[in-house]
C-alpha cells in the first residue's frame, strides 16, 4: 500500500525523460526553417548555426526548454506583481475553489432531490443536461453582464461560471452514489424502522462519498477551465485567463506556452488537494 | 381454505409460557412478480420463547418466509401476525432483530461502528450504546477487532459482526438466516452453544434458518422441514432433547434418532420434487 519514494517518483521521471527525448528533436525540427531564414536575414542572434539557433529564436514555433525556463523565471518575480504568475494563479485558484464549493452545494441539493423524487427527475433532469450543452464561451460574457447589473463583479462572476460547468458531474456522480447502497442495506435500515433522514445520513451519504470524490476530480478540471474561460471572455484584472488573452494579443509564443504550463500545474495541484481530502474523509478505503 | 386441510399445522409446545402464538402464519402464499411460487399455503405457529428452525433445500422459500415476517415483502395471500400485530406494526415497534444471509456490513464503519448503527438509529444514549457494543462484540469473540474495517475480516467474522449487531438492541424476537453458514465447524458449534445459552437466559424467541441437520436438532425446540417448488411446509418435528443442552447432547441416541427423522423428512421432500 505504501510506496517507497523511488517507486512513487520513478515512473514519473521515466515519463519526463521520454517526453524530453521527443520534445528536444521536435524543437529542432519545428524551428529549423525559421532559424535558417532569420540567420540568412542577418538578424543578431546569440548563436551562429541554424541548428543552435533553433533554441534562441525571439518568436519560435516551439519554444525550447531554456526559453520556457527563462519565461517562467521572468514571470515569477516578484510573486505579487500584477504581471506575475503566482498572483494571477492565486486568483484563478480562488475562483475555481469557490466555484467548486458552490457547485458541490447545488449538486448535492439536486442529487438529493433526484433520488427522493421521481417527478423531479423527470421534470428537471433534462434541463440540467440542456444547461451543459450551451457553449460556455457564449454564455460567459452574458452571465458577467447580467451579474454586473446586480453589482456582482471581479472574481465572483468567474467563480459562478466555474460552478456552472462543475455542478453537472457532481450532481450526476452524487445521485449515483446516493443510490449505490444495495437492496439489503436499505432493508436492514428498514428493519430498524430508520427514518428517511437517518437512511440518508447513515447509509446513502457515506456510501456516496467515493462517488463524490470521483466526480469532484472531474469537476475540478472543468471548474478550472470555466474560471479561465470566464477570465478570457470578460473584462478581467487578474487571473491566468487574463494573462493568456493579453499574451495572445501580444503574440508572445514563449509566454503563452509558459501560461499553458502554469494552467496545467494549477490543475494538477488542485486535483492533488482533492485527492488528499478524499484520503482524509474516506479512511476506510484500502 | 380452512385450517383443517392445511398441511402440518402444529401448535407450539408452550414450554415456558402460556402465551398465545407470538408469531402466527396463516395460509400464507408468496408469488414473486416473475411468477415464481416461493411459498405455498404455509401455516405455522411459533410460541413465545420457542426456538424454531426452518430447514429445506435451497430455494424452498426459507428466506422468503423470514422476509414476510419482517415486513420486507408482502404475502400474495394469507395473514401473518406477530404478537397480535401486523408485521408492519411489529417492524415499526422494532419488535425483531434480523440477521441476513449475507453480512451486509457498512464498509465505512468499523466493526464497533457497525454494531453501534442500530443503536444510533434507535436513539440509545451514548454511554449505553458503547457499553452494549462492547458486550456484544465480546459475546461473538471480536473485541480485538473492534477497530477493524469489514474488509479486514474473514467472511465468518463479518457474519459474527452482523449477529452482534442484531442482538445489540436486545429484541425479544430474532430472525436468523443461516447465520453460521460461513463458519468452520468448531466455531459454529461454539456459537451454537452461545446462542442456546443466550436464548435460554433471555427467553427470546428465535426463528432460525439452517442447512445443517445437526445444527437444527441441537438448537431447536421444533424443526420445520420445507420442500421446494413450490415452497411448502412438509412436516414439523418437535425436538424433545432436554435443556440445557451441551456438547454431550450431540452424542446421545435421541439426538441421532431426531437427526434421522429430519433427514428422512428432507428425503421425502426431495422425492416429491423428482416425481413432479
Ligand atoms: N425477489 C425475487 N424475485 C423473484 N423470485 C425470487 C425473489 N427472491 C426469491 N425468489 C425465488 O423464490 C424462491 C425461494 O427463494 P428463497 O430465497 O426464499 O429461498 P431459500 O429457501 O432461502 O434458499 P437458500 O437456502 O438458497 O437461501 C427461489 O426459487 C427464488 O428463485
Ligand atoms: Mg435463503
Amino acid at each position: 500500500m505504501r510506496h517507497s519514494r523511488l517507486a512513487a517518483w520513478g515512473p514519473l521521471l521515466v515519463v519526463a525523460a521520454v517526453a524530453m527525448a521527443i520534445y528536444l528533436p521536435l524543437v529542432v525540427v519545428a524551428n529549423y526553417p525559421l532559424a535558417a531564414r532569420t540567420l540568412a536575414r542577418g538578424a543578431t542572434l546569440p548563436c551562429d548555426s541554424a541548428l543552435a539557433c533553433t533554441f534562441f529564436l525571439r518568436n519560435p514555433v516551439l519554444p525550447a526548454p531554456n526559453q520556457l525556463l527563462g519565461g517562467i523565471l521572468a514571470l515569477s518575480w516578484p510573486p505579487g506583481a500584477p504581471y506575475a504568475l503566482p498572483l494571477n494563479a492565486w486568483w484563478t485558484a480562488i475562483e475555481t475553489v469557490v466555484g467548486l464549493s458552490l457547485a458541490a452545494t447545488v449538486g448535492f441539493l439536486f442529487a438529493v432531490l433526484l433520488v427522493l423524487s421521481r417527478a423531479f427527475q423527470l421534470s428537471v433532469l433534462p434541463w440540467i443536461v440542456a444547461s451543459q450543452t450551451v457553449p460556455i464561451v457564449a454564455l460567459a460574457p452574458m452571465l458577467v453582464v447580467l451579474l454586473g447589473r446586480y453589482g456582482v463583479q471581479g472574481w465572483l462572476p468567474k467563480a459562478i461560471i466555474a460552478a456552472y460547468i462543475a455542478f453537472f458531474p457532481i450532481t450526476i456522480g452524487l445521485a449515483k452514489g446516493l443510490q449505490s447502497p444495495d437492496r439489503l442495506a436499505l432493508d436492514l435500515m428498514k428493519t430498524w424502522n430508520a427514518t428517511t433522514f437517518q437512511v440518508f445520513m447513515r447509509l446513502r451519504i457515506p456510501a456516496s462519498l467515493p462517488f463524490l470524490f470521483t466526480a469532484l476530480k472531474v469537476s475540478t478540471a472543468a471548474a478550472l477551465i470555466g474560471a479561465i474561460v470566464g477570465e478570457m471572455s470578460t473584462i478581467s484584472f487578474a487571473g491566468l485567463g487574463k494573462m493568456l488573452s493579453e499574451n495572445a494579443r501580444a503574440s508572445d509564443v514563449v509566454g503563452t506556452w509558459v501560461l499553458m504550463l502554469a494552467c496545467a500545474l494549477l490543475g494538477i495541484l488542485l486535483i492533488a488537494v482533492v485527492d488528499l481530502v478524499e484520503r482524509l474523509v474516506t479512511p476506510w478505503r484500502r | 381454505m380452512t385450517l383443517a386441510d392445511t398441511p402440518a399445522v402444529a401448535s407450539a409446545p408452550r414450554e415456558r409460557t402460556g402465551d398465545p402464538a407470538l408469531v402466527s402464519v396463516r395460509a400464507v402464499s408468496m408469488v414473486y412478480a416473475d411468477g415464481t411460487v416461493a411459498l405455498e399455503n404455509a401455516t405455522l405457529d411459533v410460541g413465545a420463547g420457542e426456538f424454531v428452525s426452518l430447514i429445506g433445500p435451497s430455494g424452498c422459500g426459507k428466506t422468503t418466509l423470514l422476509r414476510l415476517l419482517a415486513d420486507l415483502a408482502e404475502p400474495t395471500s394469507g395473514t401473518i401476525a406477530i404478537a397480535g400485530r401486523s408485521p408492519a406494526e411489529a417492524r415499526r415497534a422494532r419488535a425483531y432483530g434480523y440477521v441476513f444471509q449475507a453480512p451486509t456490513l457498512m464498509d465505512w464503519r468499523t466493526v464497533r461502528g457497525n454494531v453501534l448503527l442500530p443503536l444510533e438509529v434507535m436513539g440509545f444514549p451514548k454511554a449505553e450504546r458503547e457499553e452494549r457494543a462492547r458486550r456484544m462484540l465480546a459475546l461473538v469473540g471480536l473485541e480485538r477487532f473492534a477497530d477493524h474495517y469489514p474488509w479486514q475480516l474473514s467472511g465468518g467474522m463479518q457474519q459474527r459482526v452482523s449477529i452482534a449487531r442484531a442482538l445489540a438492541f436486545d429484541p425479544q424476537l430474532l430472525f436468523m438466516d443461516e447465520p453460521f453458514g460461513a463458519l468452520d465447524e468448531i466455531t459454529r458449534e461454539n456459537l451454537n452453544l452461545e446462542l442456546l445459552r443466550l436464548w435460554r437466559e433471555t427467553g427470546k424467541t428465535v426463528i432460525f434458518v439452517t442447512h445443517s441437520i445437526p445444527e437444527a436438532v441441537f438448537l431447536s425446540t421444533r424443526i420445520v422441514v420445507m420442500t421446494p417448488r413450490p415452497g411448502k411446509i412438509e412436516t414439523v418435528i418437535p425436538v424433545d432433547l432436554p435443556q440445557p443442552r451441551s456438547f454431550e447432547t450431540r452424542e446421545t441416541r435421541r439426538f441421532f434418532e431426531l437427526a434421522t427423522e429430519v433427514r428422512e423428512a428432507l428425503r421425502r421432500g426431495h422425492g416429491f420434487e423428482v416425481e413432479d
